[in-house]
């Protein structure tokens, strides 16, 4: 099959991709509502997602809310996918 | 004196939106004492026991003003005091949170014991056992503690039993410490999340907090800070149990709801229905509830502040239920008086048995702690007749315009001024 060949069925991640995209969205908006009330952020999100609670993230700019909306593996295996792409470029 | 005539047979109905955690507030303005800077802290309680703390800070010679409803500006540069007054500190339990902010400010703190509710044994061994462990002396002279260190040095502790004064105690201890401290079998509770929050926000290094190890990286000083305070789960779980025992229907908002999960588990083992949104929840009372067994644990179990209210659902449930408590021993002052209201209830050693699907019928009662006067409160709601409740200055301490936020979910409950208790309690 040519690499150009549209004519066969295909299959696409669409989902997979979604929730990359959301959890990106939802990283960088608790990240700068953290930030913007000066918490460090990577404490506060650390702390978030070691023990589950959302005492960790500000109610600010609805961060608290937003950051629920993912489950916690979700947002870890972002972070782990993103930072692994990372050292993959390095190697 | 001061009394709650609540009047019976009332369905809560209605939205409310919850304060910030006076267990996170009485932590956070005492731990702001470890800068000599400004702090503003927002979503503060307007109860008493935040009241006595600012008058505490006050008298160490620290400036408060308060900027909005519920928010404070505290300049803690003129604190020159590490002798918090007597009088003041024995009015609440949660003044001994002055020992560790002192400490880590001064090195040197002198305290009389707390006061507080009488919940039985509330040792303070853990709190002198992490003093010691960074360096401190601890000498009890004619009732007044006094703590003092040259220099505290960070250190491994382990606490015996958990506990959360203990743990918020050696994090303010240790935030401006030499070096690093660990705490293990450290309490969970999100209170103390919060007061790491405020810490980290001045510029301490703590993490771990929600998990049972806490690390404190010292720091040489801390500086100003900005703090929106977590909402209290304690006022919305005793807000949610009402409605369900009074087979009402109503929204509590800006709430986190997984802190209150074994609230909302026990709610629907009874047969409430529970929704819950990002930041609300939802609570609808069924009809026919059916008994269960609740056992108190230090978070994430079910907590102890919400054992009374519970009690009191239980007593409006079909069957038998049985609540143990694990957290304080003496924590059952409650009983005689919900005895007295109808309920059948039997102590043995920790549990109570509750034996449910009886009407409770209006009597004049007294608190005599915080959260039995809320439960009090809510078996007034349930019963047939109109109840006198006396002791409001308990509930006060921990509940912001009670009556009036309960009138605000369609209820009909008044403050009175009595001459005397013999008013109430005639012949007694």
């Amino acid at each position: 099959m040519g690499k150009d060949n549209f004519d066969h069925t295909m299959r696409f991640n669409v989902k997979a991709e979604e929730e990359t995209n959301e959890a990106k969205l939802v990283l960088k908006d608790v990240y700068e509502a953290l930030r913007e009330k000066g918490y460090n952020p990577i404490n506060q999100l650390v702390g978030y997602l070691l023990s589950g609670d959302p005492a960790f993230i500000t109610s600010y700019k609805n961060a608290r809310s937003t950051v629920r909306r993912l489950e916690r593996d979700e947002l870890m295996e972002e972070l782990v996918r993103v930072y692994l792409d990372e050292l993959e470029k390095e190697w | 004196m001061e009394c709650l005539l609540i009047k019976g047979k009332q369905k809560i109905s209605g939205s409310i939106k919850v304060n910030g955690a006076k267990n996170a507030a009485v932590a956070i303005l005492p731990a702001a004492l470890l800068t000599e800077g400004i702090v503003l802290v927002e979503n503060l309680p307007r109860i008493t026991d935040i009241d006595r703390l600012v008058e505490i800070l006050q008298a160490l010679g620290a400036k408060v003003s308060v900027t909005d409803e519920g928010c404070m500006r505290i300049d803690l540069s003129g604190v020159k005091s590490f002798s918090p007054p007597a009088l003041l500190v024995n009015k609440l339990r949660a003044s001994y949170y002055f020992m560790g902010a002192l400490l880590g400010r001064f090195r040197e703190v002198s305290i009389p014991m707390p006061g507080g509710c009488n919940l039985g044994p509330r040792p303070i061994d853990q709190h002198i056992k992490g003093f010691t462990a960074l360096g401190a002396s601890v000498e009890l002279e004619h009732g007044i503690m006094k703590i003092k260190a040259k220099k505290l040095i960070g250190a491994h502790i382990y606490l015996d039993v958990v506990s959360v004064g203990a743990t918020v105690n050696i994090m303010l201890a240790a935030a401006c410490a030499e070096g690093k401290t660990v705490i293990e079998n450290a309490a969970k509770e999100p209170e103390i999340v919060d007061v790491a929050n405020f810490l980290n926000a001045m510029g301490a290094q703590v993490v771990g907090t929600g998990t049972d190890v806490i690390k404190i990286q010292g720091v040489r000083e801390l500086g100003n800070a900005e703090h929106n305070v977590i909402p209290d789960r304690i006022e919305a779980g005793t807000f949610m149990i009402a409605t369900a025992a009074t087979k009402g229907e109503a929204v509590i908002q800006e709430i986190i709801p997984k802190h209150l999960d074994p609230i909302i588990a026990k709610l629907k083992e009874v047969g409430t229905e529970v929704e819950t949104g990002p930041d609300w929840v939802k609570v609808k009372g069924s009809e026919r509830m059916s008994s269960a067994d609740v056992k108190t644990f230090p978070y994430p179990g079910f907590p102890t502040d919400l054992q009374a209210p519970m009690m009191v659902l239980l007593t409006q449930a079909t069957g038998t239920s049985i609540i143990t408590e694990n957290v304080f021993e003496g924590r059952f002052r409650h009983v005689d008086e919900l005895k007295k209201m109808g309920a059948k209830i039997k102590l043995s050693g920790r549990s109570a048995i509750i034996e449910g699907g009886h009407e409770l019928s209006s009597a004049p009662v007294k608190a005599m702690d915080l959260r039995g006067g809320a439960a009090f409160i809510i078996a007034g709601l349930a019963s047939s007749g109109e109840t006198c409740l006396a002791g409001v200055e308990h509930i006060d301490r921990g509940y912001e315009r009670v009556e009036e936020r309960l009138k605000s979910l369609g209820v009909k409950i008044e403050r009175i001024s009595m001459e005397d208790e013999d008013e109430i309690f005639p012949g007694k």
